[in-house]
């Protein structure tokens, strides 16, 4: 395998930018119903995420779970992986992702969303508020159109990066399980709009160093280190 | 090499003798298939491939990135144009690989749309570590066609697997000519290693005005040693015409017929004894026929292709 060596990042990216976003739009007017729904699941997945309190903890991650789901299937493997030779050998982690959060959402375990007033706390809202609202108009200042907006739900970046932002609002030891898939994925969707001469490529970069930086804190404060007790892990019935 | 991917080559190749001799049986193909069959195509410069002495067409259709348009059939179709505005300039040789995402696909539904196997110059790669034989059959399936004029171990990689398999489809006749490819200047030096000590009959690399590197050692031995060149990235990726772009013609390019940098370009290239074909890539099929036409009329001699690369190195 010497021979791979010779190779630069630029190599490995064969499609163009039209071709590329080309695919949203493509997705967006195919899958209307389904993008639209999507984005809404998400929307109410960050208002129950945002409260104070744990209420809504499953519903969460059950919707996490189905969005990853119709990422992996809708945008990865139905467009993007045709032209991207690299999809299949990233789609078992997003499996693994949809894997992890389907079985978080049914057993009791020690892993609760809810706003805590943290830095962290700050950080994941905004990754989400970012995901959901700023991420789809981005592509409008870069001259594209409105149609071949990533959203929320259906596109990979939008979906990775505003999942970073839910598992920082959540706490327990078993939240950095679902840390690393979206965060390589952010890395790779970095490299490939920074090779594209996309100036968004810093968005999911300063979605990693932030994170990263975050889950440190995290752990220093406990929020990632302490069990949750029999109460916190009840979830309430009113 | 496992026997039932090399079953399948064969099978896909006999299928395909099958299906020529029923068409020809039958008259035309579907009415869809006759855009480019029939037609007259312009007379433009050939160069021969040395092994044989076959002519081909000197300027040549690359798919990097351009053909890389997924199941987007408006894309598929403008892809088609772009062939058949090739074609219909008196293209033939059309690039690939494996590592192209879905060109191969494009370019077998281009094909199909045009009715244009007979007239194509069938250029593509095996590019793995693994199994050779298995990726060539995928090849095959998704250009649809009998078999590939050219085959070329990709930018070396497994070299000392892929190289005596194209040998071997030579051998029993299944192939036509083997090649090997690197771009950017990479490996030069085990690119001339095998150059030295296989009998190759293509070698394809990164040749432009700028990156002039080849034009010490590498396309002298070629010269020598009777391996026909195809030139990847004439154009550095489209950068080079786009920095050009604007920039008035020098005056002796009206001399040459050349109404274009990318033309200019093309003309330098096609003008140095040892290359056979550029392969430029575009998504417009104004574009290559605009390319094709650099095929024509005269060409720069030694003097003038100093000049052409001193205004581009002065201009870029």
């Amino acid at each position: 395998m010497s021979e791979w060596w010779s190779y630069g990042l630029a190599d490995f990216l064969l499609f163009s930018p039209r071709v590329y976003f080309r695919l949203f739009e493509t997705m967006n007017t195919t899958w209307g119903l389904a993008v639209i729904s999507a984005l809404i699941a998400g929307v109410i997945a960050a208002g129950l995420a945002m409260r104070h309190g744990h209420r809504g903890n499953r519903v969460i991650l059950v919707v996490l779970s189905l969005i990853w789901a119709w990422v992996s299937y809708g945008f990865m493997w139905q467009y993007y992986q045709p032209i991207n030779w690299v999809v299949p050998y990233v789609l078992p982690g997003f499996v693994a992702e949809i894997v992890l959060l389907a079985v978080f959402a049914s057993r009791p375990l020690p892993l609760r969303f809810g706003w805590r007033g943290d830095f962290s706390s700050m950080v994941g809202a905004a990754f989400i508020g970012i995901a959901l609202v700023v991420y789809p108009f981005v592509g409008l200042f870069e001259g594209r159109d409105l149609m071949q907006a990533e959203l929320f739900g259906s596109a990979a970046d939008p979906t990775a990066f505003g999942t970073l932002g839910f598992v920082l609002m959540a706490r327990g030891t078993w939240r950095w399980l679902l840390v690393p898939v979206p965060l390589i994925w952010c890395l790779i969707a970095s490299a490939t709009l920074w090779v594209m001469d996309q100036e968004i490529a810093v968005v999911p970069l300063i979605a990693v160093w932030l994170t990263v930086f975050c889950c440190w804190l995290d752990l220093k404060n406990g929020v990632t280190t302490r069990r949750m007790t029999q109460a916190e892990l009840v979830e309430p019935t009113d | 090499m496992s026997e039932i991917d090399r079953r399948t080559f064969l099978k896909s190749a006999s299928a395909f003798s099958a299906l020529g001799a029923a068409t020809a049986l039958g008259g035309a193909g579907p009415l869809w298939a006759q855009t480019i069959a029939g037609q007259k195509r312009p007379d433009v410069i050939r160069k021969a491939i040395a092994s044989t002495g076959e002519e081909i067409p000197a300027v040549g259709l690359g798919s990097w990135i351009t053909f890389n348009v997924g199941n987007d059939m408006e894309l598929r179709d403008q892809c088609a144009d772009v062939m058949s505005a090739f074609f219909s300039a008196g293209g033939r040789m059309i690039d690939s690989s494996p590592m192209y995402g879905s060109s191969q696909d494009v370019i077998g539904y281009g094909l199909d749309k045009l009715g244009a196997r007979d007239q194509v110059f069938s250029t593509d790669k095996v590019w793995t570590s693994g199994d050779g034989m298995e990726q060539l059959a995928q090849t095959q399936e998704r250009w649809n066609i009998k078999s590939f004029d050219l085959l070329q171990v990709h930018n070396l990689v497994g070299i000392n697997e892929n190289l005596p398999l194209l040998f071997k489809l030579k051998d029993e006749g299944l192939l036509r000519y083997v090649g090997v490819t690197t771009s950017h200047g990479r490996r030069t030096e085990d690119v001339m290693a095998v150059m030295k000590n296989e009998r190759l009959d293509f070698v394809q690399v990164t040749y432009n005005p700028i990156d002039r590197d080849v034009e010490e050692y590498l396309l002298p031995m070629a010269y020598d040693r009777g391996i026909a060149v195809i030139v990847n990235r004439p154009f550095r990726g489209g950068s080079l015409v786009e920095k050009l772009e604007g920039e008035p013609l020098p005056e002796f390019a009206a001399e040459l017929g050349a109404e274009s940098w990318a033309q200019l370009i093309l003309k330098y290239l096609i003008a140095h004894p040892a290359v056979t074909c550029p392969i430029p890539a575009t998504t417009k099929p104004a574009h290559a026929a605009e390319n094709m036409r650099a095929a024509t009329g005269l060409l720069p001699d030694d003097k003038m292709r100093e000049q052409i690369a001193a205004v581009i190195g002065v201009l870029i």
